[in-house]
């Protein structure tokens, strides 16, 4: 790289690139005219009530430089949604991104397209992320030309120099895309994000489209650019092995919240969501003998319109915690969430009690208020009063639970490594070193804490 | 051992296509048993899915499928026999297309898809399409299908079966479209199900729910399956027997555990190795060089060698047919043959681990004499990718 191209990086190796605040977005449910307009027959007959679809809720994080940070959820969790927003490729709806400590969400239009000659990004499909009636050399080329940089003989030299970096064939410059596999595309791809000398690449889902054997060529050639050119990555995967692989911290995401954020080893090695749990207990280690999964989570994600109160995982988690009002042991307080849920997905046919009590109790059931409230919703459903029993159920044991009431956001100690480990589940709120808006993912926020990761991130 | 319930002997299917002969699928045999899931794995283009259509007759033009017999349960699927001109014909036994229509497809052999979105309608209610599928299958009417429909969707675990019978496809997410076709699949109670690729596009909480699922409705109705996968991990997790294919040809032939274990041919085991981990930290993964070539022109000798990391000049020469190397049943090499890796299989009850790679000594080629070749793969030279893209040349 000649002297002229190398980055002003005004920012140290471990210090924070990017900074996210409290951000937010949401999506309109009603765009068209008739969009949440609901009809009645009573008065005023129509009414519009606007709903939104709470993509990224008040989500806080920090990359350092240097480092990759893997963004892991379920499909819908709104992980390519918070990384084009933190992009500006959304308009954030609210919070702050900062980006080598100036705010994105400030800058004027102009000024933004001058800024993302430092930030890119590679999309999923190589398929369709490449003009097919572009050459590979030009389509290479086109972020330096949007960014008036070098002339066009530079340019060429540069594309020419980058496909080579990225393992292509620099002869393959007059080729159309067409004529390259899924992997291949992929590091065209690699070679554009990089033509503008970026230090910040968001990487949504870069793998996912190819085969594993593929999969691994591309992941290594990630990394080895990453040293050459000194990248920071937002990595967005759904496959946490990929994330394992990758990675120097993990994020996990569910339903637009950040649940879990902690060193690699420390995530892997000491879970401490449940949601980060059940999806390392859901992927099948290539190995016969393993045994398999242990637990599979049950149901599906929640609608992001009306998602759950407090802890948004509450609805699925298998670790709710018991309302202090109620005092059942642990096993019979499983029964009754499981019950509960049962009923909510109607589950089951039979209205009959005793064989309800069978299934889900067998034998050992609740006493005191719980019981009470129990026999009460059995009641309901021997008279097929289902919504009854439902609403009985969910308002006396659900919502009661402190994971519906409150928000979690909690800081514990690290078993592995130094780094800060954040997990918003109250299950740590005797044993959290932080909570609330002083939890770790705040980290940089005063100069201080800054001083305290200028550390390497462990590799 | 009892008589498979499927087998497969030799099945060719090609396509006629302007720029050439594809031979998609090259010479497999493989064999299914009563109640056991078979794996079918391998990379996008190793011609898992063209084998699957082919064994329910499903390849169309300009595809064919021009050699070999497919039998189930005693019928035939497809056959050849000699014709008067000497042109291959199709046997008397084979199965007309009514017959394959009415009794084999759907009643017999079930497939699920891998996009579920596009295997159900999207104008029609999902308990419509399962309850019309039932009524047409099962000679019922059409309240009793409809109540049959609700208890398959209950079944398979789908929430509030009455209400959600009205519903459409977009109603429902990804994963509840896959119980639904699963629903579907079984809901004639066929012996065998074919599973192409049915949870790659799901994510891996619904995945484990969906293998959960299958896994108890096995043992529940002992429905055997052909599951077609490029997942190591899914193989791992639910297979009993898995044949690995490359480029068109089935490449090792074992079960589960000795594939996992006892790995015998190299590209299997690089498929292995190049695996990210998410049970430990891999500091460097080892991807297989290269990337597949065209089924159009492969590779002469065996197909891998200009990606393998043990090519010698020898494997450049000649094709190996997969034959038995696993210990104890390795007597039976003597004569190996396809039919006699088959026999092995069906008299002593001992399933032989088949390979096809000229390094083991069932082969006898002159493996060990054989010059290293020098490929990128074997560190012949040190660039990553850059002549791969020689294949977009042709």
């Amino acid at each position: 790289m000649t002297d002229e191209l190398a980055s002003a990086g005004d920012v140290a190796e471990g210090e924070p690139l990017v900074e996210v605040r409290n951000l937010k977005k949401y999506f309109d449910n009603d765009s068209g005219l008739l969009g949440g307009v609901d009809v009645s027959t009573e008065f005023p007959f129509v009414e519009r009530s606007p709903t939104h679809v709470q993509a990224v809720e008040d989500v806080s994080f920090d990359i350092k430089k240097g480092e990759t940070l893997g963004l892991v959820g379920e499909s819908g969790c709104g992980k390519s949604t918070l990384a084009r927003t933190v992009l500006q490729l959304l308009e954030s709806t609210d919070g702050d991104i900062y980006f080598k400590g100036e705010d994105l969400t400030e800058l004027s239009g102009e000024e933004l397209r001058t800024k993302r000659k430092d930030m890119q990004m590679i999309f999923q499909d190589p398929q369709s992320s490449l003009d097919p009636r572009m050459k590979v050399g030009p389509i290479v080329e086109e972020p330096m030309k949007a960014h008036d940089m070098l002339d066009e003989e530079g340019r060429e030299e540069r594309a020419k120099e980058l496909l080579e970096k990225v393992g292509l064939d620099p002869q393959h410059y007059n080729r159309y895309p067409h004529a390259f596999s899924g992997g291949q595309r992929q590091r065209v791809n690699l070679a554009r994000a990089l033509s503008v000398n970026p230090d910040f690449i968001v990487c949504d889902e870069p793998v996912s489209a190819l085969d594993v054997s593929i999969q691994a060529q591309v992941l290594n050639t990630m990394r080895d650019l990453q040293e050459e050119f000194d990248l920071t990555y937002l990595f967005i995967a759904h496959d946490l092995s990929v994330i394992r692989h990758i990675s120097d911290r993990v994020a996990v995401m569910y339903l637009g919240q950040m649940v879990e954020l902690a060193d690699k080893e420390e995530l892997f090695e000491n879970p401490s969501h449940p949601y980060t749990q059940a999806l390392l207990d859901a992927i099948p280690a290539p190995d016969p003998r393993a045994g398999g999964r242990t637990a599979v989570l049950k149901g599906d994600v929640p609608s992001p319109v009306d998602p759950p109160s407090g802890c948004r995982f509450r609805t699925r988690c298998p670790s709710l915690i018991q309302p202090e009002e109620y005092d059942v042991d642990d096993a019979t307080w499983r029964d009754l969430v499981e019950f509960q849920r049962a009923v909510k997905r109607r589950a089951f046919e039979t209205t009959n009690r005793e064989e309800l009590r069978r299934r889900y109790f067998d034998g050992d059931e609740p006493g005191g208020e719980a019981g009470d409230v129990l026999s009460e919703a059995l009641g309901h459903i021997s008279q097929e009063e289902w919504d009854e029993a439902e609403t009985l159920l969910t308002e006396s044991f659900a919502e009661q639970s402190v994971c519906a009431t409150e928000e979690p956001a909690y800081e514990i100690d690290s078993q592995y490594g130094d780094g800060r480990h954040y997990a918003a589940c109250h299950l740590h709120q005797g044993i959290a070193t932080a909570s609330g808006s002083d939890a770790g993912v705040n980290e940089g926020v005063t100069s201080d804490t800054v001083a305290d990761e200028t550390a390497e991130p462990a590799d | 051992m009892t008589e498979p319930l499927l087998s497969v002997e030799n099945l060719k299917t090609q396509f006629f296509t302007e720029d050439g002969t594809v031979r998609a699928v090259d010479g497999i045999s493989f064999d299914v048993h009563e109640g056991e899931i078979v794996g079918l794995v391998g990379e996008s283009g190793a011609g898992k899915s063209v084998a699957t259509s082919s064994i329910l007759r499903l390849v169309e033009s300009p595809g064919e499928v021009v050699d070999g017999e497919i039998t189930f349960k005693g019928e035939t699927l497809f056959g050849l026999e000699e014709g008067p001109d000497g042109e291959p014909q199709p046997s008397e036994e084979m199965l007309s297309e009514e017959e394959m229509r009415d009794d084999i497809r759907g009643n017999e052999i079930a497939i699920i898809f891998q996009d579920p979105m596009e295997s159900l309608n999207p104008v029609f209610t999902v308990g419509g399409q399962l309850r019309e599928f039932i009524e047409l299958n099962r000679d019922l009417s059409t309240k009793e299908a409809e109540q049959e429909a609700i208890d398959m969707l209950r079944e398979v675990g789908i929430p509030d079966p009455e209400n959600r019978y009205d519903e459409y496809p977009h109603q429902f997410s990804g994963g509840m479209r896959q119980r639904v076709l699963i629903a579907m699949a079984l809901a004639c109670q066929p012996d065998l199900i074919i599973a192409d690729e049915p949870t790659t596009a799901l994510d891996v909480t619904v995945e484990g729910q969906i293998l959960e699922l299958v896994e108890e409705l096995q043992e529940k109705y002992g429905t055997a399956f052909i599951w077609v996968t490029h997942d190591m991990s899914v193989v791992a997790e639910i297979c009993d027997r898995v044949n690995v294919m490359y480029l068109g040809e089935i490449i090792e032939q074992a079960d589960v555990d000795d594939l996992f274990y006892d790995t015998k041919h190299p590209y299997t085991q690089a498929l292995l190795d190049s695996m990210p981990r998410p049970d430990e930290t891999v500091e460097e993964l080892n991807p297989i060089k290269g990337v597949m070539p065209e089924a159009i022109n492969p590779p002469s000798g065996c197909r891998f060698h200009s990606r393998c990391p043990e090519a010698r000049e020898v494997c450049t020469r000649v094709h190996p047919e997969p034959r038995t190397v696993a210990e104890g049943a390795v007597a039976d090499a003597d004569a190996p043959t396809e039919a006699a890796v088959a026999d092995a299989a069906t008299d002593d009850g001992e399933r032989p681990h088949t390979v096809a790679c000229v390094k083991y000594d069932a082969f006898d080629v002159g493996y060990d004499s054989s010059e290293p070749l020098e490929t990128e793969a074997t560190g012949g030279f040190s660039a990553g990718l850059t002549d791969t893209g020689g294949e977009a040349d042709d």
